[in-house]
C-alpha cells in the first residue's frame, strides 16, 4: 500500500513522490501546532507541572527514611541525592509523555478514523508529531519545577553531560512510549475493550521501567529480567544516563532504545497496515 | 429515608443491568484493574524484601493499607461513579435533570453511573485484605467488623472530599485541572505508610489532604483495634460528609442552567 503522503498528482494526474523535506515539513507543522495549542493555555500547563512537586516530596520521604534506616551513604551505587535525582528525571519523563493510545482507540471504535485516513497524512505519524508537540513543554515545565524541588532538598543537579545525555535518550524514548500507545489503541481494531492494556502498560512503566525505585535496587533476576524488557530503556535508560553519564552507557541506551524501536515500530506498522486494509466504513 | 434507599438500590441494580449488557467490556475491565494493582503491590514486596520496615511498617501492614484503600476506593466509585466527573456535569449545565426529580440531588447524581473497572478495585482490595489476614496469622470476626468499619469511613471521606473540591465549581467555574490534581494527591498519599511523613506533613494528611483518613489511619484500626482510631475514624467520616453535603447545597443556590436538552435512555 503507497502512503498517502507519499503521493502527489502531477497536473497531468501521474503521480510523483514528495521530498523528504516535504513530509518532514507537514509533520513539522503539526508539532508546531499542538505546540503553540499547548502554549496557549499556559496556567494548565503550569497546573499539571505541580504533580511532579507531590511525588518528589513523596519520594523525599520514603528514600530519606530508607537510607537512614539502612546507615549506609550509598545503595547500589546511589546515594541519596543521585537516587532523587534518578527520580526527578523519571518522573519529568513519565508524567510528559503523552497517552494516546486512548485517543487513537476512540478514533477506531467511533469510527472517525475513517475521516483521518483519507487526509494527506499518514494516521500514525500524525498522532506522534502531535502528541510530540504536547510532550515538549509538558518535559520542560516538569524539568523546571522538579528541578527546583529537588536542588532544594538534596542540593545541585549532575553536570551538563547528564542534561545532554539525557535529553537525546528521552526523544527516543517518547518515540518507543507511542510505539507502545499506538500498539495499545490500534488493538480497537480486534478487541471491544483496551483500557486494561493501558493500564497494565502504565504499571510496567512503573515497576519495571523504574519509575517508582531504580532499577538497581533489584534483586539481580529482576534486573536482569527488566533490562531485557523495553520498559526499562523508556524510563530507566535516560534517568540513569542523567546521573551518570558515560559514552559507554550511552551507547548501550541508545541500541537498546533503536532495537526495541525496530521490533515495537515494525509490529505497529504491520498491524495498521493490515487494520487499514481490513476497514470497513458503513454509512457515512 | 427508606424511600432514599430504595432509590438509591434501585439506581445501583440499573446501573449493573447496564454494565452487564456489555459482559465482555466490564469483565475485561475489572481483571484489568485487578491485575494493574497486583503490579504495582509488587513494588512494595519489592521494597520490603530489600529493606525489611520503614519506622515500623512492613509488608503485611501494606497488604492491610491496600486492602481498606483498594477496597473503599472501589466501592465508594463504583456505587457513586459520578463522583469522579462532578465538576463536568455542574460545568456543563447537566444537573437540570437531577434538580427536576423530587429525589436528593447530590445522592442522584453520585449514584446515576457506575465504573466498571472500580469492581476490579474493590475485588483487589478484599484479596489483598486476605493476603494480610494470612501473613499477619490474626483473625476473628471482630477483625472483619473493623475492616468493614475502616472501608465504610473511607468510602466517606473519599467522596465527601471529592464532592468538596469539585463543588467549587459552582464559585470558580472550570476546576478540572484542580480536581485532577487533587484525585492524584489524595489517592497517592493514602498508598503509602503515613510513618513516613513528620509533624506537618501528617497534619496535612489529616485536614487539606484527608488522605490518613481513606489509607493509613482505618488500616492500622483493622490491624488493631485502638478505641482513640475508632474515635478519629468516626468523627473524620462523620465531618467530611457533613461538610461536603452542605457545601454542595450552598453552591447549588449559584447553580446556572445549561439550557440543554438532554436525553437519557
Amino acid at each position: 500500500m503507497r502512503t498517502k503522503e507519499a503521493n502527489v498528482l502531477y497536473p497531468e494526474g501521474r503521480v510523483r513522490d514528495p521530498s523528504a523535506a516535504a513530509v518532514a515539513g507537514k509533520y513539522w507543522a503539526i508539532f508546531r501546532t499542538q505546540l503553540l495549542n499547548s502554549l496557549a493555555y499556559p496556567i494548565d500547563l503550569l497546573g499539571r507541572s505541580l504533580l511532579i512537586i507531590l511525588f518528589m516530596w513523596i519520594f523525599m520521604n520514603l528514600w530519606r527514611v530508607t537510607y537512614g534506616a539502612t546507615g549506609a551513604r550509598s545503595i547500589a551505587g546511589l546515594t541519596l541525592a543521585d537516587t532523587m535525582w534518578y527520580l526527578m528525571m523519571a518522573e519529568a519523563v513519565m508524567l510528559s509523555k503523552r497517552d494516546l493510545s486512548e485517543t487513537i482507540s476512540e478514533q477506531v471504535k467511533d469510527g472517525s478514523v475513517a475521516y483521518l485516513l483519507n487526509k494527506p497524512f499518514n494516521f500514525i505519524l500524525y498522532h506522534f508529531a502531535a502528541g510530540l508537540g504536547g510532550s515538549v513543554l509538558a518535559f520542560g515545565g516538569n524539568l523546571i519545577i522538579g528541578t527546583a524541588v529537588v536542588w532544594l532538598m538534596v542540593g545541585p543537579p549532575p553536570g551538563m553531560t547528564g542534561w545532554i545525555f539525557a535529553g537525546a535518550a528521552v526523544a527516543l524514548s517518547w518515540l518507543l512510549d507511542f510505539c507502545f500507545s499506538a500498539l495499545i489503541g490500534l488493538s480497537a481494531f480486534v478487541v471491544e475493550e483496551t483500557n486494561a492494556f493501558r493500564w497494565i502498560y502504565q504499571k510496567f512503566l512503573l515497576l519495571l521501567g523504574g519509575v517508582l525505585i531504580p532499577l538497581d535496587f533489584f534483586p539481580a533476576w529482576l534486573q536482569t529480567v527488566s533490562l531485557n524488557l523495553p520498559f526499562a530503556w523508556i524510563i530507566y535508560g535516560p534517568a540513569r544516563l542523567f546521573v551518570d553519564p558515560s559514552l559507554a552507557r550511552l551507547g548501550r541506551v541508545f541500541l537498546q532504545q533503536g532495537i526495541w524501536l525496530a521490533v515495537v515500530g515494525g509490529i505497529v506498522w504491520f498491524i495498521y497496515r493490515r487494520a487499514a486494509a481490513r476497514l470497513v466504513i458503513n454509512g457515512g | 429515608m427508606g424511600s432514599h434507599l430504595a432509590f438509591v438500590l434501585a439506581l445501583w441494580r440499573t446501573n449493573l443491568l447496564s454494565a452487564m449488557e456489555y459482559r465482555v467490556s466490564f469483565l475485561t475491565q475489572v481483571v484489568g484493574m485487578m491485575l494493574n494493582n497486583a503490579i504495582y503491590f509488587v513494588f512494595w514486596i519489592i521494597f520490603f524484601a530489600r529493606f525489611e520496615e520503614i519506622n515500623g511498617w512492613d509488608l503485611v501492614d501494606m497488604f492491610f493499607l491496600f486492602g481498606v484503600v483498594a477496597t473503599g476506593f472501589g466501592a465508594g466509585t463504583y456505587l457513586f461513579g459520578n463522583a469522579v466527573r462532578l465538576s463536568s456535569l455542574i460545568a456543563s449545565g447537566q444537573m437540570d435533570y437531577y434538580l427536576s426529580l423530587p429525589r436528593p440531588v447530590l445522592l442522584h447524581a453520585l449514584a446515576s453511573r457506575s465504573n466498571a473497572s472500580s469492581a476490579g478495585d474493590f475485588m483487589y482490595g478484599l484479596l489483598s485484605f486476605g493476603a494480610a489476614v494470612i501473613f499477619s496469622g490474626t483473625f476473628n470476626g471482630l477483625m472483619l467488623l473493623r475492616f468493614a468499619l475502616g472501608c465504610l469511613a473511607s468510602i466517606a471521606v473519599l467522596i465527601s472530599f471529592l464532592v468538596l473540591v469539585q463543588s467549587l465549581t459552582f464559585w470558580i467555574g472550570n476546576t478540572n485541572l484542580l480536581t485532577t490534581n487533587a484525585f492524584n494527591a489524595i489517592v497517592t498519599f493514602s498508598l503509602y505508610p503515613i510513618t513516613l511523613f513528620d509533624g506537618t506533613a501528617k497534619l496535612l494528611l489529616f485536614t487539606l489532604i484527608p488522605a490518613a483518613f481513606i489509607g493509613a489511619l482505618p488500616a492500622e484500626f483493622v490491624r488493631r483495634f485502638d478505641l482513640l482510631q475508632l474515635a478519629q475514624i468516626c468523627a473524620g467520616g462523620g465531618i467530611f460528609l457533613f461538610l461536603s453535603v452542605f457545601v454542595f447545597y450552598r453552591g447549588l443556590r449559584r447553580y446556572e442552567s445549561g439550557n440543554a436538552i438532554q436525553v437519557r435512555m
